[in-house]
């Protein structure tokens, strides 16, 4: 088995997106590697991980060398490097200039090709069809409940850790201590502090 | 509020959502586009919205208290209502529907209905997609359907998300897996509803979003919803009914205590709240209780409204210290039965 994105052969785990199969590598690039760690946002906003995995897919330097590459978009400017970075076309003519470069892998890869949907200002008659009774497997499984404490454990060692962190000159702070007073100030909701917190956690990374 | 209503299936199916986004020809996608250009396309849409009775509002017009209150009707994320760009938004008299105009797509139309519905969902949204169709020019290519800056919407247009609550999976070892396949084999997504740190504790609530977008019709789209919705509520009863007989006494035990818990507390933070909803949700119809007052429709209240509201997201705005003891207060009027 081959990843569709890389080519590489597939040892391990991998992830089917879309209907691309993708190597454990490239899944975790897309950040699709582990969609339980994803937060899903249902109540407020539009499915951000599409944009996401657009980000990824469009970013496959192995099939296109982005930085000698002269395309660009006649009408908007959209250069290939640009759409590699932010996923995302500028205008309508983008579809023309990109047609036979890079859209015909990609969409190719969104499943098929070919446009079958509805035309504009048609309805799509949509028939209310019989769910077949192909029934879910009755999952022969092991019940396990996991007992939850009764105690709140984090009321008064997230507070002190708060406090603590609250007044101290944060570079005094090791990395595990930010870390746990992030987890602890978004506890107690204080999500300005914990932004920060996240914030200073980030830069330290990167800066190493 | 879109939830109020009473829904299919509410014991598993929190609620069902669609997105339709289009795109107006003769003018550049929204990266590209100048101060100008979203000024025309905000009078044009605001027109086109008009016509069929949706009232407008710009997101750099509203003060906070519109903005809070349009953000918690969850059409929009807190980036569009906080954003200081030229945004619009379409509210439709019927709730749950609105139109977001110059976010990604020029035209975002969201339908949230509660429940298990998604051609219901689907019927409203394009309903308003069928208007600006009409009565704009919509980029649309026979090759690749409806134009989009994403590649990742680029055919229909449309995608689905269903909203479900599963504690029963998840205290199911190996359900979970079952699950996931079966959500892979329809090429659907599926995310957990995550605490604000990014970490997971279990909250029993993950949304499942569809992909693809072309190379399939809007009917086998919601064909394959419906399937994947059906097979999820089924294995989700299923789980509940063998926990609730196996684990009878755990279970009993951990549903009183979240009754009484939620019946008193003074302090709730989002996810233990979530933790005893999941609770009361996982033995509502297996374990007997008589003895005390919990309706379906309380537990779906609780669920919708200890939710995170804008007061939780916005950065810019000072922390409400008193969240916690607000919402501890809502829960147990919700418990109490004094709000309807
Ligand atoms: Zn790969
Ligand atoms: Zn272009």
């Amino acid at each position: 088995m081959r990843c569709q994105r890389c080519g590489g052969l597939i040892t391990n785990s991998f992830t089917r997106i879309n209907g691309t199969l993708l190597c454990e590598n490239c899944a975790r690039e897309l950040k699709v590697d582990d969609m339980f760690k994803r937060q899903a946002t249902f109540f407020e906003q539009a499915f951000p991980m599409l944009g996401e995995l657009t980000n990824g897919i469009m970013g496959t330097p192995s099939d296109l060398d982005f930085g000698n590459s002269k395309i660009k978009c006649p009408r908007c400017g959209t250069s290939l490097r640009e759409l590699d970075s932010k996923g995302m076309l500028g205008c309508i003519e983008c579809y023309n200039t990109y047609n036979e470069t890079i859209l015909k892998n990609i969409l190719k890869k969104q499943g098929s090709s070919d446009y079958i949907g509805r035309k504009p200002g048609e309805i799509a008659n949509i028939e209310v069809s019989e769910i077949p009774e192909e029934a879910s497997p009755a999952p022969s499984v092991k019940v396990e409940v996991t007992p939850v404490n009764d105690s709140k454990p984090e009321s008064n060692s997230s507070i002190s850790v708060l406090d603590k962190i609250k007044d101290a000159d944060w570079s005094t702070i090791p990395d595990n201590e930010i870390e746990a007073g992030m987890k602890a100030a978004a506890q107690a909701e204080d999500y300005q502090l914990a932004a920060k917190l996240r914030d200073e956690l980030k830069s330290r990374k990167e800066g190493n | 509020m879109w939830y109020d209503a009473p829904g299919n299936n509410t014991d598993v199916v929190i609620g069902t959502k669609v997105v339709i986004t289009r795109n107006i020809k003769g003018f550049p996608f929204v990266t590209k586009m100048t101060d100008s250009d979203k000024e025309n396309v905000l009078g044009m849409v605001r027109q086109a919205g008009s016509q069929i009775g949706l009232d407008f509002v710009r997101t750099d017009e509203l003060d906070d208290v519109a903005r809070a209150d349009i953000f918690n009707k969850g059409l929009v994320a807190t980036s569009v209502v906080n954003g200081e760009d030229k945004y619009g938004i379409l509210i439709s008299k019927k709730e749950g529907v609105g139109v977001i105009v110059n976010s990604i797509d020029h035209i975002s139309i969201v339908s949230l209905v509660p429940g298990d519905d998604v051609l219901l969902a689907y019927k409203r949204a394009e309903e308003l997609a069928v208007h600006f169709e009409k009565n704009m020019d919509i980029a649309f290519s026979d090759k690749y359907g409806f134009l989009s800056p994403r590649i990742s919407t680029v055919g229909t247009g449309v995608r689905v998300s269903v909203c479900v609550a599963i504690p029963g999976i998840e205290k199911t070892t190996g359900a979970l897996p079952i699950l996931t396949k079966r959500i892979e084999k329809y090429d659907w997504a599926m995310n957990a509803i995550a605490n604000v740190d990014g970490s997971m504790r279990e909250t029993s609530h993950y949304t499942i979003n569809s992909v693809t977008t072309l190379g399939i019709t809007e009917q086998e789209l919601i064909d394959g919803a419906n399937r994947l919705v059906a097979d999820i509520i089924k294995l989700e009863r299923s789980c509940r009914k063998n926990i609730c007989a196996k684990k009878k006494v755990i279970v009993e035990d951990q549903f009183y205590r979240a009754y009484a818990t939620l019946k008193y507390l003074r302090r709730a933070d989002f996810s233990d709240a979530m933790t005893m909803i999941a609770w009361l949700r996982l033995g509502q119809d297996y374990i007997k209780h008589d003895d005390i007052d919990i309706t379906w429709e309380k537990i779906n209240k609780l669920t919708n409204m200890v939710r995170k509201n804008y007061d939780d997201y916005s950065r810019d705005r000072k922390v409400i210290n008193n969240r916690p003891t607000q919402r501890a207060e809502l829960i147990r009027s919700i418990m109490k039965g004094d709000i309807a």
